[in-house]
C-alpha cells in the first residue's frame, strides 16, 4: 500500500491531494485545503456594511459572488425587519451582469489555464498551442477573459474586488457610453468564443440539443469531447449524483431548494475545510447541479448516458460559459438607464439587528452567506462557499463529494483531472 | 531571469488581478522571465520540487514574489514551516516583492492574529517576517506593492524595471514612488465636486463627491488608482464607491463606508491639510460653489 501526497497549483490557492493506493488503484483519497485566515472571527464585531469589503476576500476569483450573496444577506435581513428594499430592475440587472461576468472570466481561466495543461499530458497531441506561457491559444484565451473583467470594472470600478454593490442597489451610475463599451467587450468575447472553443456561431451552438450536441459541437469543446471519448474521461469522476444550487435538489426527483437544510460541520479534521450537507447528505454543486436542477434536457440526456462524469461535468462548464456570454448581451438591451441605481432602506444602520441570508450562485456552485447583526454590529457571521460542498472533508456517514469521485482511479494524473474537473478553490474552501 | 512566485494567506486575488494585465500581458511578461514556478501558469513544475531546490541551491534566486500574508494558518512546504521557507528564500534573493497588501502589511489575515505579517510590516508597525532592517542581495528592502489587490501593471512596471536593470526608488513604506507617490483623489472625475464642497448625499449617482459622508479615502491613500484605471477603464470613485484606502498599511479600518466628524468637520481630512485651513476652504468654496455642479450631470428629462 503506497501513499501519494501533492500539493496542486493551478486552482485557486494551492489543494493538497493525499491518494491511498492498493493494487494501483486509488483505495482512498483525501482532499486538504492547507491555509487558514479565519474570516467568520475576524467578521464578528464588525459594524455590518463592512462586510460588503471583507467578504469579497475571501476570494480573489470569486469574490464579487461573495459581494453580491453578502448584500443580498443584509437586504434579507432588512426585508425580514419589514424594511422595504427597493431595488430598481436596472440594479437588479447590473449585478447579474457582474456576476455573469465574473463566471465567465471564471469558466475561461479554469478551462484554459488550469485544466487544459493536464490534458496535455494525457493526449500530447494536443499540441503546443495549449502550453502555458508558450501556446497561442493559452494566451487568446487569457485575453478572452480579460472582455469579461472590463465589463464588471466599467459598472462596479475594478475586479478583483470591488463592493459596488450596496443595500438598495448598486453605487454606479452609468452612462450609455459604459452601456456601449460594455457590448463591444462582449462581442469581442463572443467573437473570440466562435474562433477557438465553439467553432460556430454562439446562437448555432445553443441550438445543439441532446444526442447532437456530442457530434456536432466543434471548436475546442469538440477537441475536448474527443479526447474524453479517447481517454475514458466519459466514464470516470462520478460522484453521488446528487445535485444541488439554488434553483432545486435533485436526487431521484427534484424538490425546491430551503436553505433551512443545510447543515455545517467540521469534518474529521484533517482539513481547514468544514463540509455541508442538504438534510445530512452530500450534494455536487457547480454548473453541472444547475443545468440539472434547472431540468436542462441536453444535460440530463448526457448525464444519463455517461453519468456525472468529467466529461459531463466539464462540458457542463463550458455550456454555461456560452449561456452567460449571450445572457450579458440580452442583459445590456435589457437596462433602462433612467431607473435609479440606489434608494436608501429605511433602516438605522447603526441600531439595526436582526438575520438574513444571502444565496447566489457562484462560478463554483452554490453560494450561501448568513449574517446575524446586533445593534449594528456582527453577531455572527457564516460563509458556506461551494467547494464546502465538493471540497469538504468526510464526516461519520459520507465521503467528500470529490473524495468519493477519486475512489478507483487508476492514475495520478486522472485524480488530478477529477479533481479539476471540480474547478478547485482551497481559498474559498477553508477561508 | 529566474522568478518564484509563492503564496501565503491569501485569496490569490493578486495572481487573478495580474493575470488582467495589459501592455504587457502577464502572459508576455512572464514569458521573458524563467519561471520556476507561478501557482496559476505551472504545470510540469511541482512546487514542493521547486522550493526543495531553491532553498538547497547555491545560486542565488532573482526575483521572489510572495502574495500573501505568513504566520499560523499557513501550509508548510516540503516539511518546512512556511515562515522559514519564505526567511530563506528572502535571504538568497536579489529582489524580493511583497504584492498585495496581505503580503505587505499583514491584512485581514493579520487580524486573527498578531503572530500573522507581512514581510517588512505588521499594520503600522516596522519589522514584519524578514525584520526592519533585511535587505536582499541587490541591497533594496522588500519592494512593497500594497493594494487589494494591486494594480496588475504596478507589478509589471517593477519587472519591467528589474529586467532593465533600471533604478527603483521606493519610499518610507518600501513603496515604488512613482506609483505611491500619487493619491487615489487624483485624477478621480468627482474632484471638482470634492473642491467646492459637493457631497454626494447618496449612493449610485455620478455627481458629488464621496469624502463627507461615505468614507472615501481618496485623499489620504495613495494610490494612482485615477490615474492608472483598474482593468484599463475604471476606477472605484468612478464607478460610485468610495475609496477604502486599501493600498494603506491601516486596511481595512472599522465602518469604512462612513466618515466621522467631530463638530460637523471629518476626523480625518485629506493629507497635510490643517484643521483651519478646510474649515476656511470649505466655507468659502460652499458659498462660491458653481449652480452648475449642483444640477445633474445629464438631464434625464431632456
Ligand atoms: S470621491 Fe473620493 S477620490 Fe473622488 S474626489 Fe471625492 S474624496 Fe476625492
Amino acid at each position: 500500500m503506497k501513499i501519494s501526497k501533492k500539493v496542486l497549483g493551478r486552482v485557486e490557492g494551492e489543494v493538497e491531494l493525499r491518494l491511498r493506493w492498493k493494487k494501483g488503484k486509488v483505495e482512498d483519497a483525501f482532499v486538504i485545503a492547507p491555509n487558514y485566515r479565519g474570516f467568520e472571527e475576524i467578521l464578528r464585531g464588525k459594524p455590518y456594511l463592512d462586510a460588503l469589503i471583507i467578504t469579497p476576500r475571501v476570494c480573489g476569483i470569486c469574490g464579487h459572488a461573495h459581494l453580491i450573496a453578502c448584500v443580498e444577506a443584509i437586504e434579507s435581513a432588512y426585508r425580514k425587519k419589514g424594511a422595504e428594499v427597493k431595488l430598481s430592475q436596472k440594479a437588479t440587472l447590473i449585478r447579474e451582469l457582474t456576476l455573469s461576468c465574473e463566471l465567465i472570466q471564471n469558466h475561461l481561466r479554469w478551462f484554459y489555464l488550469y485544466l487544459i495543461p493536464d490534458l496535455i499530458k494525457l493526449e500530447p497531441s494536443l499540441g503546443e498551442e495549449y502550453v502555458p506561457l508558450r501556446g497561442k491559444r493559452w494566451h487568446e484565451a487569457l485575453k478572452a477573459s480579460n472582455f469579461a473583467t472590463k465589463v464588471i470594472a466599467l459598472f462596479g470600478g475594478q475586479w478583483p474586488h470591488t463592493s459596488y454593490a450596496f443595500p438598495g442597489g448598486i453605487t454606479c451610475d452609468p452612462t450609455s457610453f459604459e452601456v456601449m463599451q460594455a457590448k463591444e467587450f462582449l462581442r469581442s468575447l463572443k467573437t473570440s468564443l466562435e474562433d477557438f472553443l465553439t467553432g460556430m456561431k454562439l446562437e448555432e451552438y445553443v441550438e445543439l440539443k441532446g444526442r447532437d450536441f456530442l457530434t456536432k459541437v466543434s471548436g475546442d469543446i469538440g477537441k475536448f469531447v474527443e479526447i474524453s471519448f479517447s481517454h475514458g474521461l466519459d466514464r470516470v469522476g462520478s460522484s453521488y449524483h446528487r445535485f444541488l444550487s439554488k434553483h432545486g435538489v435533485l436526487y431521484h426527483r427534484l424538490c425546491k431548494f430551503d436553505p433551512l437544510k443545510v447543515k455545517e460541520s467540521n469534518g474529521k479534521g484533517y482539513s481547514w475545510s468544514k463540509t455541508a450537507r442538504y438534510n445530512g447528505y452530500p450534494f455536487e454543486t457547480g454548473p453541472l447541479a444547475r443545468r440539472m436542477t434547472t431540468a436542462d434536457k441536453t444535460f440530463r440526456y448526457l448525464s444519463r448516458k455517461f453519468g456525472d462524469s468529467v466529461m459531463v461535468r466539464v462540458l457542463a462548464r463550458l455550456d454555461e460559459l456560452v449561456r452567460l456570454t449571450l445572457r450579458s448581451l440580452q442583459i445590456l438591451e435589457e437596462i433602462d438607464l433612467s431607473q435609479p441605481s440606489w434608494e436608501k432602506p429605511p433602516v438605522d444602520i447603526d441600531t439595526f439587528s436582526g438575520k438574513g441570508i444571502g444565496v447566489v450562485e457562484a462560478s463554483r456552485g452554490t453560494l450561501i452567506h448568513k449574517v446575524e447583526i446586533e445593534k449594528g454590529r456582527i453577531k455572527s457571521y457564516d460563509i458556506i462557499t461551494p467547494t464546502v460542498w465538493n471540497l469538504g472533508p468526510r464526516d461519520d456517514n459520507f465521503l467528500g463529494v470529490v473524495e468519493k469521485a477519486l475512489i478507483g482511479l487508476d492514475s495520478e494524473l486522472k485524480a488530478e483531472i477529477v479533481l479539476r474537473s471540480f474547478d478547485v478553490c482551497s481559498v474559498c474552501t477553508s477561508h | 531571469m529566474k522568478l518564484l512566485w509563492l503564496h501565503g494567506l491569501s485569496c490569490s486575488g493578486n495572481t487573478q488581478s495580474f493575470l488582467c494585465a495589459e501592455n504587457p500581458t502577464a502572459g508576455e511578461l512572464l514569458s521573458r522571465f524563467e519561471v520556476l514556478y507561478h501557482p496559476a501558469v505551472s504545470w510540469e513544475a511541482d512546487e514542493t520540487e521547486v522550493v526543495r531546490k531553491v532553498l538547497t541551491s547555491s545560486e542565488p534566486l532573482d526575483v521572489f514574489i510572495l502574495e500573501g500574508s505568513v504566520g499560523p494558518g499557513a501550509r508548510k512546504i516540503a516539511g518546512k514551516e512556511f515562515k522559514t521557507v519564505v526567511k530563506e528564500i528572502a535571504r538568497k534573493s536579489k529582489f524580493v516583492i511583497a504584492l498585495g497588501n496581505c503580503a505587505v502589511f499583514g491584512n485581514i489575515p493579520a487580524k486573527r492574529s498578531p503572530e500573522v505579517k507581512g514581510l517588512q510590516f505588521r499594520f503600522s508597525e516596522e519589522g514584519g517576517v524578514l525584520g526592519k532592517n533585511y535587505r536582499s542581495l541587490s541591497g533594496l528592502p522588500v519592494i512593497n506593492l500594497s493594494g487589494c489587490p494591486a494594480h496588475p501593471s504596478w507589478l509589471s512596471f517593477v519587472l519591467l524595471c528589474i529586467l532593465e536593470g533600471g533604478k527603483l526608488k521606493l519610499d518610507e513604506k518600501g513603496r515604488p514612488v512613482e506609483i505611491y507617490a500619487y493619491l487615489t483623489h487624483h485624477g478621480c472625475p468627482r474632484n471638482e465636486y470634492f473642491e467646492w464642497k459637493i457631497e454626494a448625499e447618496e449612493l449610485g449617482k455620478k455627481e458629488g463627491c464621496l469624502f463627507y459622508h461615505f468614507g472615501c479615502r481618496g485623499p489620504m491613500t495613495h494610490s494612482p488608482c485615477n490615474r492608472i484605471l483598474w482593468n484599463g477603464v475604471s476606477s472605484k470613485t468612478r464607478a460610485g464607491m468610495p475609496c477604502v484606502g486599501c493600498t494603506e498599511f491601516d486596511f481595512p479600518r472599522e465602518d469604512m463606508f462612513r466618515t466621522k466628524h467631530a463638530m460637523g468637520i471629518p476626523e480625518e481630512l485629506p493629507l497635510g491639510v490643517s484643521k483651519r485651513g478646510y474649515i476656511l476652504l470649505a466655507g468659502v468654496a460652499k458659498t462660491f460653489a458653481p449652480e452648475r455642479l449642483k444640477k445633474r450631470l445629464i438631464d434625464e428629462n431632456q
